[in-house]
């Protein structure tokens, strides 16, 4: 069994009549990409928040590293919450160094850190004069200060153009390489998809689903199909591995299979059962397609 | 202590506002002292024109009296504003910019926070008093030499008033920064209780002179400006008869003292509760 970072219990928190998050449950373990996936305003940054000790919690309980969290815990952590936090009349290095301090970490890994994050020339430069691109890479730059155990991200690539978005994906790739654990929350289908392995997916502080990425967020494919003898292929195609339902409209046969299908294989399965089709489409769903009618399953 | 300390200095450095405020309050501070002299006299100029007997010109610079004279003047309202918004600017700084949310993210405690914060109010008080005195001491010195024997024993219980005067309006500052958390808002609410509304209750409640123990002693803001209540001015105490203050009571620094305790308190009580 991986050795656990953080255990979360049945974690509430309300703002007025708001429920926030509701009985929130999960466990990450050593070594995982773990993301939460969920749209505006479904619990995520408020999650988040509750475990970095900025909110309190109705209920519920936490452990980082298997203790109950404190500031040695967080110091072990590093973190992007919502926007970069810097101060902006100061330079990107003082604003690293103070991050340092607190962390308790030295100041040696500034210099590469910040080659990495593409600032090194820039390091002298007051924050307040960064592009908002720049900000977002030191903030990503500041949580991986004295290479953390667990880095938390939150929506980090909001707002970035794609070069952004590549530069900030490479660093999560190269952090995940390394081992460390990784925690990000996204509204983004794609990017959970393309970073994760694990994933809690959340709906007005909900969990809905979680488990397995290539599990939860599996994607069913569906082939449509049609022959000028429609009875004669639907009962061909449910005898094909993999079937699982079918729908007919308009004499086109929509097929949906358990796992995915491939055209050609269809098509000369069919023909060794004497049928020809007239019509042979893959109608693969979108992702972000699929992720919706995820949440509207669940309505 | 001395790493928060590290931290602290590391967010004032380079930030020109600070170093552009205190600039300004030592200019202001230094102005008023040694204008003092030369407006009193301004002052028993235009009496004299109308008197047949005229008073002779006072002279404020003189040990022993240089220190009382000195903190009293550096306790004038007008002055002290400027640590107070240094202090407010400082703290919701760290609001404004979310600092603080990122400084308990990193891993510094609530406590950790307020503790750095009032132990940059203890260190600005301590080196901006000790500035002081070693002003008022040099004053003293180019008008008076070492010749009176207690012109140092004197000197401490006004500095330590005056020490206190500023630590304690400082931390109301921070009270008020901390409470509001929105600069602009912060600063003019403070000045408008300080430099306004707190003179307005006077007008109200004043007793006659020299009657103390009205409800505007017990005033925060006040009971800080009250602990160097009157300048040592030698033909002020021929005309009264009496010496209008000795020394700084310490029953009157017991008051602005409890008042920062229980700001003190609300602000940690406050922290523990709050979500950032």
């Amino acid at each position: 069994m991986a050795e656990p970072i953080l255990n979360v219990e049945n974690l509430s928190k309300s703002f007025g009549k708001i429920k926030a998050v509701n009985q929130l449950s999960f466990e990450v373990t050593k070594g995982q990409v773990f993301g939460i996936l969920g749209p505006n305003g479904s619990g995520k940054t408020t999650t988040l928040s509750m475990l970095l000790d900025l909110i309190q919690p109705d209920s519920g309980s936490f452990q980082w590293f298997g203790q109950p969290p404190s500031k040695g815990s967080r110091k072990r952590i590093g973190s992007v919450i919502e926007s970069p936090n810097f101060f902006p009349y100061l330079d990107a290095v003082t604003n690293l160094k103070i991050v340092a301090d607190i962390k308790d970490k030295p100041y040696n890994d500034i210099a590469d850190i910040l080659q990495a994050a593409g600032l090194y020339e820039r390091r002298l430069s007051k924050f307040k004069t960064f592009s908002f691109g720049m900000r977002q890479r030191l903030a990503v730059a500041s949580a991986l200060l004295g290479n953390p155990e667990v880095l938390i991200l939150d929506e980090p690539t909001n707002g970035l153009d794609p070069q952004g978005i590549a530069q900030i994906r490479d660093i999560i790739a190269m952090v995940a390489s390394r081992g460390s654990t990784i925690l990000l929350a996204s509204h983004l289908l794609d990017e959970v998809q393309k970073i994760c392995n694990y994933v809690v997916v959340l709906r007005k502080g909900v969990m809905l689903f979680s488990g397995n990425v290539k599990e939860v967020l599996a994607v069913s494919d569906s082939i449509e199909l049609a022959a000028s003898d429609n009875q004669g292929l639907a009962t061909a195609i449910s005898e094909y591995p993999g079937f699982s339902s079918l729908t007919e409209s308009d004499g086109i046969i929509q097929v949906h299979f358990s796992q995915p299908a491939d055209t050609a294989a269809i098509n000369s399965f069919l023909s060794q059962k004497g049928i020809i089709l007239s019509h042979l489409a893959d109608k693969k769903r979108s992702l972000e397609q699929h992720f919706l009618e995820l949440l509207q399953d669940n309505k | 202590m001395i790493k928060l300390l590290k931290i602290e200095f590391k967010k004032i450095r380079t930030y020109k506002v600070f170093w552009i405020l205190t600039g300004l309050y030592f200019v202001f501070l230094a102005a008023g002292i040694l204008l003092a002299e030369f407006m009193i006299n301004h002052i028993v100029n235009n009496v004299n024109s109308r008197m047949p007997i005229p008073f002779p010109h006072v002279a404020i610079y003189y040990f022993p009296d240089v220190w009382q004279n000195v903190a009293f003047f550096a306790s004038i309202r007008y002055v002290l504003i400027f640590p107070a918004i240094i202090m407010i600017i400082l703290i919701t700084n760290e609001f404004t910019y979310k600092t603080i949310r990122q400084n308990v993210i990193n891993g510094m405690s609530k406590t950790e926070f307020l503790a750095s914060k009032l132990l940059i109010i203890l260190l600005m008080a301590v080196i901006m008093s000790i500035v002081l005195a070693a002003g008022a001491f040099f004053i003293g010195l180019s008008h008076s030499g070492l010749s009176e024997v207690d012109f140092f024993i004197k000197g401490i219980p006004f500095m330590v008033g005056f020490f206190i005067s500023l630590l304690c309006y400082m931390v109301y500052a921070f009270f008020c920064g901390f409470i509001l958390r929105n600069t602009g808002l912060s600063i003019a609410i403070f000045t408008l209780y300080s430099l306004i509304i707190e003179p307005v209750i006077y007008f109200i409640f004043r007793a006659p002179f020299m009657f103390k123990n009205t409800i505007y002693t017990y005033l925060p803001v006040n009971s800080v400006i009250r602990l160097t209540e009157y300048p040592a001015i030698p033909m002020l105490k021929k005309i009264m008869g009496v010496n209008l203050q000795e020394h700084v009571s310490l029953t009157a620094c017991l008051i602005p003292i409890a008042y920062s305790a229980i700001m003190i308190v609300t602000v940690f009580l406050i922290m523990k509760r709050k979500d950032l």
